[in-house]
C-alpha cells in the first residue's frame, strides 16, 4: 500500500530520551507506565546540519532558531578561536541523535574533546583578559585545529563520505589522510606551475590529458575519484602560469644592471622571479631608436632612464600594473601601448615589455626611492618626447 | 545481469580535464594564445562542472 504524507502527518522525530507524546499514547492503545524521562539530552542534529550538526543540536535543545546559534558560533571563532575549539569539542563529545550506543564517542574522543574545551576557555580568556589573560599559547593549538579541520575537509571532498563521529582515532585518521592528500596536491601544484614556467608546459599538459583519459576510462570500471583532486592540482596552477605567460628562464632573485656606456646596454634583460632594475641614467645613449626588451616572469621590473631620453612602450602583463612615469594601468591581461615620437637628434628608447605577473615601472627616479613614491601624483615624465608628458 | 553504470563524476571530471589539458597544450604549442581573462572562466567552468556533477550524483 502506498503511503502518502497527508496520511501520516509529519511530526518531529521522537527523542528516545523524552517522555511518550500524547499522540503515541493515543495511537498505541496499550498504555504503559512511562519511566522517568530523565534529563533532556543534547544531541547533534541529523537533519539540520551545516558541518556536523552541533549548532542545530544546540538550537534544538534550547528551542531556538539554529541561525542564532550559528551566528554566535561564527562570532566566537574570531574570539581567539574559542568558537572553533568549542565546536570541535562538541563534535567529538556530543553524540548523534540516532547513533547506536556503540557509535557514541569513546574515551579517546572524550579526552580530546575535553582538551579542546579547556583550550577554548583559554583562548577566550586571552581575548577578554582576566585571571587567565596571559594564555597566548593557545595560538599554535588553534592553528593545529585549523590544519586538522582542513584535512577533514579535504578528506570529505575527496571521499564524498559524510563526516560523522566514529571515535577520535577515526577522525584523526581521516584528517591525516586529508592532510596527506593536501600535501601531495601542494607538491603537484608547485611542480606543475614551476615546470610550466620553466618551459615544460607541453609535458605538464600531456600529463593532465593522460589523467583525464584515465578518469574517463576508470569511470567504466568503478571510477577513480581520488584522481580528480591531484589532476586539478596539477592542471589549474599550470594553467595560470601558462595564461600569464610566466617564464622563469632568467633565474630567481634580485638583479640590478647599471651600465656605464651605450655598448654595455643589452638588447634584452630577463629575470624569472624577483626584482629586475635596469638603470640607464649613467649612459649617454646615441640619438635615434634604441630597442630594449624586458622579460620578467613574476615580480617587479624597473627601468630608470635619463631625462633626455624619450620612451615609447609596448608592454604586455598577464596580471599586474604598468607605471610609465606618471601614468599607469593595472589588472588582468594588461596591454600597455604608449607610442611616442622623439624630436630629431633625441634618443628614443623603444621598450618592449613582457611581464607574467607583477609590475613594470619606467621612471627617472632612483629605483629605491621610486619603490615608495610612484604612480599618480608623481612627477610627469617623457618630457623629451614630442608632446611631452601628454596624458 | 545488467551492465554496470559508469561513474558519472569520474566521467564528467575526466572529460573536463581532457578538454582543459588540450587547451593548455595548444597554448604551450603556440596554436592558441590563452590569456588570464579567458583562463578564469575556463577554470570556473571546469570546477563548476565537477562540483555540479558531484552534487547531482550525491543527490541520486
Amino acid at each position: 500500500m502506498e503511503t502518502h504524507e497527508d496520511d501520516n502527518p509529519t511530526t518531529p522525530a521522537p527523542d528516545p530520551s523524552e517522555a511518550p507524546t500524547a499522540s503515541s499514547a493515543a495511537t498505541g492503545g496499550a498504555a504503559h507506565s512511562s519511566p522517568d524521562p530523565g534529563p533532556r539530552r543534547l544531541y547533534k542534529s541529523t537533519d539540520d546540519r551545516m558541518v556536523a550538526g552541533v549548532c542545530g543540536g544546540i538550537a534544538d535543545y534550547f528551542g531556538i532558531d539554529p541561525v542564532i546559534v550559528r551566528v554566535i558560533a561564527v562570532a566566537l571563532v574570531f574570539a581567539g578561536g574559542a568558537g572553533l575549539l568549542a565546536y570541535v569539542a562538541a563534535w567529538l563529545l556530543v553524540p548523534d541523535r540516532d547513533a547506536e550506543p556503540d557509535d557514541r564517542p569513546g574515551r579517546t574522543a572524550t579526552i580530546v574533546g575535553a582538551i579542546a574545551l579547556v583550550l577554548a576557555f583559554g583562548a577566550l580568556s586571552s581575548v577578554w583578559g582576566g585571571q587567565f589573560g596571559g594564555w597566548h599559547w593557545t595560538g599554535p593549538f588553534v592553528s593545529l585545529v585549523f590544519i586538522g579541520l582542513a584535512g577533514l575537509g579535504i578528506w570529505y571532498l575527496a571521499s564524498g563520505e559524510t563526516p560523522s563521529v566514529g571515535g577520535a582515532r577515526d577522525i584523526l585518521r581521516r584528517a591525516g589522510f586529508g592532510l596527506a592528500l593536501l600535501a601531495v596536491c601542494g607538491i603537484l601544484a608547485t611542480a606543475g606551475a614551476w615546470a610550466t614556467a620553466a618551459g615544460g608546459g607541453v609535458l605538464v599538459a600531456s600529463v593532465v590529458i593522460v589523467a583525464g583519459i584515465w578518469l574517463v576510462a576508470a569511470a567504466f570500471v568503478g571510477g577513480a575519484r581520488w584522481l580528480i583532486l591531484p589532476a586539478l592540482a596539477l592542471a589549474l596552477p599550470a594553467g595560470v602560469v601558462s595564461a600569464a605567460n610566466v617564464n622563469v628562464d632568467g633565474g630567481v632573485g634580485d638583479r640590478e644592471y647599471r651600465p656605464l656606456a651605450a655598448a654595455q646596454v643589452r638588447d634584452t634583460y630577463r629575470l624569472g622571479v624577483g626584482r629586475l632594475v635596469v638603470d640607464l641614467r649613467d649612459v649617454d645613449l646615441p640619438a635615434g631608436d634604441r630597442p630594449l626588451h624586458v622579460d620578467l616572469g613574476v615580480g617587479q621590473a624597473v627601468l630608470v632612464v635619463p631625462r633626455d631620453v624619450c620612451v615609447t612602450t609596448d608592454a604586455r602583463l598577464g596580471a599586474g600594473q604598468a607605471n610609465v612615469f606618471a601614468r599607469g594601468s593595472g589588472g588582468v591581461d594588461v596591454d600597455w601601448q604608449d607610442e611616442r615620437e622623439a624630436p630629431a637628434g633625441t634618443t628614443r628608447l623603444v621598450l618592449d615589455g613582457d611581464i607574467g605577473v607583477g609590475e613594470l615601472d619606467v621612471t627617472y627616479e632612483d629605483p629605491d626611492s621610486f619603490a615608495h613614491d610612484h604612480g599618480p601624483g608623481a612627477a610627469p615624465g617623457n618630457d623629451a618626447c614630442i608632446g611631452g608628458s601628454r596624458g | 545481469m545488467g551492465r554496470r553504470r559508469p561513474d558519472t563524476l569520474s566521467l564528467v571530471a575526466g572529460l573536463a580535464i581532457v578538454v582543459f589539458g588540450a587547451v593548455l597544450l595548444l597554448d604551450r604549442a603556440g596554436t592558441l594564445d590563452l590569456r588570464l581573462g579567458a583562463f578564469a572562466p575556463l577554470a570556473c567552468a571546469l570546477l563548476g562542472a565537477i562540483l555540479l556533477t558531484s552534487g547531482l550524483v550525491r543527490r541520486d
